[in-house]
């Protein structure tokens, strides 16, 4: 019979005590940081994309459709590793840690951030291309004829009312992006997942400790689940869109299980 | 890059197609239309459905392309530049130059749903003239009581009936202060009560714009019109005044479309 070690766990959920170890501390807070890094830089990448696959240059159409099928294509885990280790033994960039005062930002967070934000532009790009192809082609007409380039017409018509359709999968997408950081363990990273890897090397307790992780994580996506009810029941209130999934939906239905493990 | 038409020495003349041909893959749509409008002068363009009077009028402002002919306005050149006798389609900011001379009223209103009535009407004379935001406030402030909607600066474009919006967008196409007006069946996705409030937007304005029309109501075109054009199978088949056309049309073919749609 198993002996459950209830100090342990209950050091390790409870906030107060956990932080007190830095590995549990910093690591949530690289997690959250590297999230939202990652995630605006897909959403920079996407966007790009997604007009790059529109445009009517060849070259650049190809650049792009490229991009999307290599980083769709193949699995985050071994981008990451070529990024991090292929392209630090090629001395093309190894990822020198960057201090900042008194935090010091690894090369792995460096890369695992890049290879999260690069992979999730390759999904982003399908998203903004939707929520763009989303628009009646009389708007961009409309524009058009009143004397707007394609460019300004996307930027001042188009892309303002796309926004409203990519909010909703964009919330999803970072959803899964807080979970995904947890891969960046395999390149010692120092997000939460490698914090909690650390004490288990140390006292080796993982039933405890790895549920103690995934709690973290559950209070993350339950946070931003909340936040992004919000968000979209605001946007629905003012603008006319369609209501997202409830509350209740989202924690039991997997709504926000999106695609899983990349 | 905007070349000049040598031959257009009457500046009275608006729009002049010369041949114009299009095809949309092995369908001929467009076949040799020619055809003059004079400044302040109102043309209705008539035609059964599939006559290509939209796609005519879609290709006045080079939404629609050309396959040969030339299509002048204000003796400019539209879509194309001439390269040692070939036909080259311009850059994409000439075509745009182009456009805001031209305004156009579309079927489904096409308002940006994401603007209020007045914002649609700023839009782009703030961003494409680039003119000071206070200037162009009271300018459309101005159109928005021209059209009877004063009341209705800030609602949004879901927030008004179809004529209303469709008001809306004549004065968002008039704030560009256009030479010419394009209108593709500007009341056919209105209910009937909303027919009217646009038809006479558009009659008070008749008196002071170069118009194309492409509508089926007869009863503005009689009004309205200084000319009315009858196409059908991509050609026009006649031309004539209001008067002439409906009491002693020529064509046989006109005949035939009035006797199905008059009565």
């Amino acid at each position: 019979m198993y002996h459950f070690d209830w100090p342990l766990f209950l050091n390790y959920i409870w906030p107060p005590t956990a932080f007190q170890d830095p590995l549990i501390r910093n690591g949530l807070i690289a997690t959250v940081v590297v999230s939202i890094l990652a995630q605006a830089l897909g959403v920079v990448l996407g966007l790009f994309a997604a007009l790059g696959k529109m445009s009517k240059l060849d070259v650049v159409r190809l650049i792009a459709e490229i991009y999307v099928w290599y980083f769709r294509g193949t699995p985050l885990l071994v981008q990451m590793a070529l990024l991090f280790f292929g392209l630090g033994v090629t001395h093309i960039y190894n990822f020198p840690d960057i201090v900042l005062g008194s935090v010091i930002i690894t090369g792995a967070l460096q890369a695992g951030t890049l290879a999260l934000g690069i992979n999730e532009g390759a999904y982003m790009a399908e998203i903004v291309r939707a929520g763009i192809e989303s628009i009646d082609p009389g708007q961009m007409e409309a524009a058009k004829s009143l004397g707007m380039t394609s460019g300004l017409a996307m930027q001042r018509v188009i892309l303002p009312q796309a926004a409203k359709v990519i909010i909703p999968p964009l919330g999803n997408e970072f959803n899964n992006m807080m979970k995904t950081t947890s891969l960046m363990e395999i390149i010692s990273a120092g997000e939460l997942f490698f914090g909690f890897n650390q004490v288990n090397a140390r006292v080796f307790k993982p039933f405890e400790l790895f549920i103690a992780a995934s709690l973290y994580y559950l209070f993350l996506t339950t946070v931003w689940s909340i936040i992004q009810t919000r968000i979209e029941s605001g946007l629905g209130e003012r603008k006319g869109i369609e209501r997202g999934p409830s509350m209740t939906q989202r924690f039991f239905r997997g709504i926000n299980s999106g695609t899983g493990v990349r | 890059m905007v070349t000049p038409n040598v031959k257009l020495a009457d500046s009275n003349i608006i729009v002049k197609a010369e041949k114009v041909n299009k095809h949309f893959g092995s369908l001929h749509v467009l076949k040799d239309v020619s055809l003059e409008v004079r400044k302040n002068e109102v043309v209705v363009v008539i035609g059964p459905s599939g006559s290509g009077k939209s796609t005519f009028l879609r290709c006045i402002n080079h939404l629609e392309k050309i396959n040969s002919g030339h299509i002048y306005v204000n003796g400019h050149m539209i879509g194309y530049h001439d390269r040692n006798g070939k036909l080259v389609e311009d850059n994409e900011k000439n075509i745009a130059r182009q456009r805001a001379e031209i305004g156009m009223v579309f079927q489904r209103f096409n308002l940006f749903p994401h603007l209020t009535a007045i914002e649609n009407i700023m839009e782009a004379p703030m961003r494409v003239r680039k003119a000071p935001t206070e200037h162009v406030r009271t300018e459309a402030e101005r159109l928005l009581v021209r059209v009877g909607l004063a009341d209705k600066r800030d609602q949004y474009p879901n927030q008004l009936s179809g004529g209303q919006q469709q008001r809306v967008a004549i004065a968002r196409a008039l704030a560009m202060k256009p030479s010419l007006m394009l209108f593709d069946e500007p009341t056919s996705a209105l209910d009937p009560e909303m027919i009217g409030e646009v038809l006479d937007v558009m009659k008070e304005l008749a008196h002071e714009m170069t118009m194309i029309v492409v509508s089926h109501e007869m009863g503005f075109a009689r009004a309205a019109a200084n000319r009315i054009v009858f196409m059908d199978q991509g050609q026009i088949v006649e031309e004539a005044t209001p008067d002439e056309f409906f009491r002693n049309p020529r064509e046989e073919r006109t005949r035939l479309f009035l006797s199905q749609i008059l009565h």
